[in-house]
């Protein structure tokens, strides 16, 4: 029997198509998986935990990895070992931590010579380490052949205040505003317990006149349909809020009163 | 059967297609939307789930076919003009009848491919909304532009297939007038899709506070807009080749006279031919993209070739090395049906040699597969010997050795059926050699080198070396056809006698090239990990995790069977306007080509 063209061109392109896939499934399997955040403000951290945290980001978030060796000198970046105790010599009246946190975040400041200017800001977009991070990786490099000394408050406050990166600070959602404030103060009852600009005064949950100032879509969306797992803002008793507006707005209210939120600055 | 009732019977066809297609998005879409929306809107605001696939790889699935389909009308036409032009100025119907085959098939693709944008846009908008209204506060403007474009290639295409018969004669340069413009709106079309998806890899205008503050076109012209949109226009224009030359293959494998099998010889060394001249200055376009990564972030560059993209580049290389094994394999068999060939055959084994050593570097990679004891016996996972092969510098240097070598190969084939009558020959030969072994020497000269200096040096020692092949290209090109013109022939070239295992390579050629782009698409979507934007706006959804290559390559293959099935169907519609008892010939009357023909190159 003779078998038909069709048949033998797909039996080709089906063996060709099998092998590329099977030789894609038979090298190593490796996934790119989403950092996750660590937020060590308020909590009680012993040096070792807090220097085991940093290596972690070293090697996972941080990305340093990619240019940083330990003990072998790169091609793209200079060897971190013994590194806690060169920063403190490295730039005249510069304690080690200063420097250590000014080469993260401001690495174009100070060039160890031979090497190109490639390093990002860590606590800038694409990498994005939010302040503890950030602690807690000055705290590894310290560790390496050094003293870890650096606190929280050595890192600045403004450090970390992109690292969002969850939504442009311009997103514009398809809601009213208008409509929004007026499932605030109306439907949504929210202004019995919060203060919105001129409307609102009670003192029971924060004042939320700049809250789209100081948080992003991202929380406020979800601190409104589930606000104990968002956490409760220090000073405010917990379980107040309740979890509710999920079913009792609709979705158009529930945008709209995000976009009135986002008009707060 | 008259060919205007199986043309009339071919467009009732299309119709049905199109309606059931119209059909799938029209109803089912709507429904799985629906039940997205049934969805509590207000505890998912940012994404939705696509029911059973998930919405990554539902939107994965449907990009990537669209992707496939858009590059089949843009690239297909594009090759159709070539050949229409190269008909006109030639007078010889062959090219003629070649370029109007070719534009007929793109019809039936043409409404597949709107209909899987629709679908596209609809998954966008109903499960990615956030994603979605991001891009629009930026790119809102073009969607009208895009929209107008489209409107103007479809009609403009329309009219050129149409008017085929009417804009003959002295009116023939309206006609290919015609062609030329709809291959312009079809490249306008690219440009403005490319800037949405550039953006989301290399943001322009973006603030320190992660907000856009540029105009529309900031966003637009950003690092990555420009090489992105020379890399496809390129690679459209090989896609568009190896579609061609797979769809001769398929009809020269079921042809049952002489005369067909010629015909479909011919359109497949064509196709190869096309396919081959743009595949060997794709590279160069690769490097320019890759530098402009590095440009734009080195972080995302150094992710994409060291870190955990690294392994795609060896699959990459697998499948270019096939590539390039294939199409050479094809003309050396080509060769054979080309009285006078028997001189060049020697020089065939070295060649194979050079490729099969240049396809080693290349699939060469940097860190092994090896147990643990493996590597604490070699002292790591790069082998001592055979890691120095691993990196950049060795397999830039094999590419660009397999791309001399392929020039070669098809030098050889030009010049097969020809000795030159001019007095200068030698000594022109000479220097076609010279200059071909200076490229090779600057290419090593840069290879070796850049195992010295910094990454950042060495990714623009590829623009040195592809220039040195690129630069050999041109002037051996430039000494070879003045010099055979008015060759005498050693004899006609005996269409339809290769061997029938060659148009299986051309059928491997497309497949392979189809599956490469399916490859490249997950290597340009995956380096911007779990952001949708690139550092802007975070990919929050359950789907974030970059998958493994394994996991890739399955979603891949399984979309390239299912285009390959469409294709295939469109191919079969193709071919129902020559059924029937009364077929004629509709536009260009069909060549004869048996026996002997000049050589098209």
């Amino acid at each position: 029997m003779r078998v038909p063209v069709v048949v033998k061109v797909s039996l080709v392109s089906l063996l060709l198509m099998g092998m590329y896939t099977g030789y894609a499934n038979y090298i190593p399997q490796i996934q790119s998986k989403p950092p996750e955040e660590l937020s060590l403000e308020g909590g009680n951290v012993t040096t070792a935990q807090l220097v085991r945290a940093g290596q972690e980001i070293f090697k996972t978030k941080g990305t340093c990895e990619i240019c940083h060796q330990i003990g072998q000198k790169g091609t793209r970046a200079p060897d971190l070992a013994g590194i806690g105790a060169r920063a403190g010599k490295t730039k005249p009246g510069m304690s080690g931590k200063q420097y250590l946190i000014e080469a993260l975040v401001d690495p174009a400041a100070h060039l160890v010579e031979g090497y190109p200017p490639i390093m990002p800001k860590v606590d800038k977009p694409p990498i994005a380490l939010n302040r503890s991070e950030v602690w807690a990786l000055v705290a590894f490099l310290e560790s390496l052949g050094g003293t870890v000394d650096v606190t929280l408050d050595d890192i600045p406050k403004t450090v970390g205040a992109a690292a969002a990166g969850s939504a442009p600070a311009e997103l514009k959602l398809p809601g009213d505003p208008k409509a929004g404030e007026a499932v605030f103060a109306g439907k949504g009852t929210c202004i019995a317990c919060h203060k919105a600009g001129k409307i609102g005064a009670s003192p029971v949950g924060p004042d939320l006149s700049q809250i789209a100032k100081i948080q992003t879509p991202d929380y406020i969306m979800a601190k409104i349909l589930n606000p104990a797992g968002m956490g409760t803002v220090a000073g405010y008793q917990p379980g107040v809020m309740p979890p509710i507006f999920g079913q009792t707005l609709t979705a158009k209210e529930y945008v709209d009163l995000v976009s009135f939120l986002l008009t707060l600055k | 059967m008259t060919d205007a009732v199986a043309r009339g019977r071919t467009c009732r066809l299309a119709a049905i297609l199109g309606l059931t297609l119209i059909g799938v998005v029209g109803v089912v879409l709507p429904l799985s939307l629906g039940a997205a929306l049934a969805q509590p809107a207000a505890t998912e605001p940012a994404y939705r789930t696509v029911p059973l696939l998930g919405s990554r790889l539902a939107v994965w699935a449907v990009a990537q076919l669209h992707l496939n389909f858009a590059a089949f009308i843009l690239g297909v036409p594009i090759f159709a003009v070539i050949i229409e032009i190269m008909g006109w100025r030639t007078g010889d119907g062959r090219y003629d009848w070649l370029s109007h085959e070719l534009v007929k098939l793109t019809f039936a693709a043409f409404s597949t491919t709107a209909l899987l944008g629709a679908a596209l846009l609809f998954l966008f908008v109903g499960y990615y909304p956030r994603f979605w209204n991001f891009m629009t506060s930026i790119f809102f403007s073009t969607y009208w532009v895009y929209a107008l474009l489209f409107f103007a290639e479809t009609f403009t295409v329309y009219l050129w297939y149409y008017g085929w018969n009417w804009l003959s004669g002295p009116l023939k340069w309206i006609h290919v007038s015609l062609g030329v413009l709809s291959n312009l709106f079809g490249t306008a079309i690219l440009l403005v899709a490319n800037s949405w998806v550039t953006f989301m890899i290399s943001p322009a205008g973006i603030n320190d506070a992660g907000a856009f503050t540029g105009s529309v076109w900031t966003a637009i012209n950003n690092f990555t807009w420009m090489p992105i949109n020379i890399h496809r226009l390129i690679a459209n224009i090989v896609f568009g080749g190896t579609i061609c030359g797979a769809y001769a293959a398929f009809r020269f494998l079921g042809a049952q006279t002489a005369e067909e099998r010629a015909r479909y010889d011919w359109m497949g060394y064509i196709g190869n031919f096309v396919a081959l001249s743009a595949f060997i200055v794709l590279p160069f376009a690769g490097y320019w993209l890759g530098r402009e990564i590095y440009a734009f972030n080195q972080t995302m560059g150094i992710t994409m070739m060291g870190g955990f993209m690294s392994w795609l580049w060896i699959i990459q290389a697998i499948l270019i090395g096939v590539l390039f094994i294939g199409s050479n394999y094809y003309l050396w068999l080509g060769m054979e049906r080309i009285p006078g060939s028997e001189r060049y055959r020697r020089y065939i084994p070295i060649m194979i040699g050079l490729l099969a050593f240049g396809f080693m570097v290349w699939a060469t990679p940097r860190s092994m597969v090896i147990t643990l004891q493996e590597a604490r016996t070699m002292g790591g996972t790069h082998h001592p010997v055979l890691g120095f092969l691993g990196v950049m510098s060795a397999k830039n240097t094999a590419v660009n050795i397999m791309i001399l070598t392929t020039f070669v190969s098809f030098m050889l084939y030009r010049r097969a059926n020809k000795t030159s009558t001019k007095p200068w020959a030698r000594t022109g030969m000479a220097v076609q050699w010279f200059v071909l072994a200076v490229a090779a020497a600057i290419v090593i000269f840069y290879g070796v080198y850049g195992y010295f200096v910094e990454s950042i040096v060495r990714i623009g020692f590829s623009v040195y070396q592809v220039g040195a092949v690129l630069g050999a290209i041109f002037l051996v090109m430039a000494i070879d056809i003045p010099m055979f013109k008015g060759a005498r022939a050693t004899g006609e070239i005996r269409w339809g006698t290769i061997a029938p295992r060659s148009q299986y390579v051309l059928i491997l050629l497309a497949v392979t090239f189809t599956w490469l782009m399916g490859l490249m698409g997950f290597a340009r979507s995956g380096i911007r990990q779990h952001w949708h934007v690139y550092g802007v706006l975070r990919d929050s959804s359950v789907d974030a995790v970059t998958p493994a290559l394994g996991y890739a390559a399955n979603v891949i293959t399984v979309v390239t069977i299912a285009f390959f099935a469409l294709v295939m169907f469109i191919f079969w519609l193709g071919g129902l306007s020559e059924r029937g008892p009364e077929h004629t010939a509709a536009h260009a009357r069909v060549p004869a080509l048996a026996g002997g023909s000049d050589d098209p190159a």
